[in-house]
Order: C-alpha cells, then sequence, then structure tokens
C-alpha cells in the first residue's frame, strides 16, 4: 500500500510517516496541497490513502481534497483530514468535499490505527 | 459582533493533557507537572491568532531547553540533535494543535491562523492589543512551558496600552 501524507509541520509528516510505516505503507509526503498535486502528478502508481492537514499555506486541505476529487486518476485515492479542526460544521464541509474520514488533532497512534481499520486499510485489530 | 467569552486553565488543561497522551508522553511516565508560575518558560514563544466571534491568541512559551525536550520527542530524536529549524516547526505545530483545539471550544465562527515562532525574550511584549486571560504553567521534565490566552483588549473592555 502506498501513502501521501500532507502537511505543513515537518515533525506531523514524521509521526504519521512513523505509525504508516509501521503498518507497512510505503510513504510520500508533501508539505502543502499544491505540492502535494505536483507529487500526485508525478506518480505513476497514485497512493491508496492521503492523510491531509486542513490548515497550510498555499493550499489548505480542504482546497486539496476538493481538487482530488475533481482529478478522475485520484478518484480511488482514500482521503482521510488530519486537524485540529473539530467543529461539526467543518467536518460536514470536508465530507461534503469528499473527505472519508476525519481525525482530530492531537490523536494517539491507536487511534489512529482503528480509522485506518475502519476503512479498511489496515487489518482490523491491527496494532503498532 | 463578538461574543464575549473567558477561556478557562481548565479547557487548557484538558487539551494539553490530550497532546502529551499523544505526543510527548505517550507512556504516560513523564508529565507536565502544574506550578503557579513559570518564569523561566521564557526564551521561545509560538503563537496562533484566533479571529472571528473571538479575538485573542494562544500562546505556547518555553525555555529552549523544554523545547529542544519537545521536539526531540516528537521527532523522535536526541535533544541535542534538535536544530532551529525543528524547534521553530514542533513549537508552531504544538501552537497549532492547542490553538485550534481551543477554537473547538469557543462560539462557532471562529478562524485559527497559521502559527507563529519567535524567539525572544517574553519582554518583548508580542500581543500589546491583548490582555492575558488564563495561563496554564508547568514542568516538564524540570524545565518550564506555560500555555496562555491573551484576548483582545477591545472584547476585555480594556483600552489599548
Amino acid at each position: 500500500m502506498h501513502a501521501i501524507v500532507i502537511d505543513d509541520s515537518r515533525a506531523m509528516r514524521l509521526i504519521l510517516r512513523r505509525i504508516l510505516g509501521q503498518l507497512g505503507f510505503d510513504v510520500v509526503e508533501a508539505e502543502d496541497g499544491q505540492a502535494a498535486l505536483n507529487v500526485l502528478e508525478g506518480m505513476e502508481q497514485k497512493p491508496d490513502l492521503a492523510l491531509v492537514d486542513w490548515n497550510m499555506p498555499n493550499m489548505n486541505g480542504l482546497e486539496f481534497v476538493t481538487a482530488a476529487r475533481d482529478n478522475p486518476q485520484l478518484r480511488e485515492m482514500t482521503l482521510v483530514m488530519v486537524t485540529t479542526e473539530s467543529e461539526q460544521s467543518q467536518i460536514v464541509r470536508a465530507l461534503a468535499a469528499g473527505a472519508h474520514e476525519y481525525v482530530i488533532k492531537p490523536f494517539t497512534s491507536g487511534a489512529m490505527v482503528e480509522k485506518l481499520a475502519l476503512l479498511g486499510l489496515v487489518p482490523s485489530g491491527a496494532s503498532l | 459582533m463578538s461574543v464575549q467569552y473567558v477561556p478557562t486553565v481548565a479547557d487548557l488543561n484538558e487539551i494539553v493533557e490530550q497532546v502529551w497522551a499523544s505526543y510527548l508522553d505517550p507512556e504516560g511516565v513523564n508529565p507536565l507537572i502544574p506550578v503557579e508560575s513559570a518564569a523561566d518558560a521564557s526564551d521561545i514563544h509560538a503563537s496562533v491568532s484566533i479571529t472571528g466571534s473571538w479575538h485573542g491568541h494562544v500562546v505556547v512559551a518555553c525555555s529552549n531547553a523544554a523545547g529542544k525536550l519537545a521536539a526531540a520527542a516528537f521527532l523522535a530524536m536526541e535533544p541535542e540533535e534538535v536544530t532551529e529549524a525543528d524547534l521553530i516547526d514542533v513549537l508552531g505545530e504544538l501552537a497549532n494543535i492547542v490553538g485550534g483545539n481551543v477554537k473547538s471550544m469557543l462560539p462557532a465562527g471562529c478562524f485559527v491562523s497559521l502559527p507563529h515562532v519567535v524567539s525572544a525574550p517574553a519582554q518583548a511584549n508580542h500581543w500589546p492589543a491583548a490582555v492575558q486571560v488564563c495561563e496554564l504553567a508547568g514542568l516538564w521534565s524540570g524545565e518550564s512551558i506555560a500555555f496562555s490566552m491573551w484576548q483582545s483588549r477591545e472584547l476585555t473592555g480594556e483600552a489599548a496600552a
């Protein structure tokens, strides 16, 4: 499985890369939505999963989700927002734009694994 | 029209406990110990601004040593290996997480800025149009960290200095 982690914080990208790496994902990173679109354009095999921060410079996570959903080549990619935006209205906006799931920061590795299991991306009951 | 709301130390404490459990002390062996004041938490200030129905700032302040410990924990490296860029990134993300969660406790219609990190002492007076409304001060591995909220003087009814 392949994943892309999109977050303007290097520390957060590292934490997410560590979790995904332990689950067997090959991970690439991007520091904002536009950088992610650029990376994805050059990838022959598109990732199965994108973990997307919301509050980023250049192109935010919601704009990225919208752009990804409009791109037929990225239609199969599972989109998970990973963000501090926890208001119900924001969650609804993200899901309406095309995000499949929502993880609120701060999160434990266990919570992230559970969410990925719910999406069928890791076996149910998987742990780190 | 802005809504008057004063977040509490309990609000901050709830968020900070989650941050510690998730990233800084997942084993639960090295918690933040609350103290009356963290006077030494003045080397680095990371903040996000909140605008909309509430105006103010959420600030993470710490000593250089505490900042390096936090960065080392986030980045899975030794404190001696932490660079200035690591410090700025990690403390900015801490401010973003705490600020974003504070925002969720505020009335709807607030927006949170990208983080801003300053390496300078507290007396630099970074937020002249706001007053501190609450602070959670603590020691972590003997080093000082403080989380505080600064509310626009317009909301508190005070004139700007």
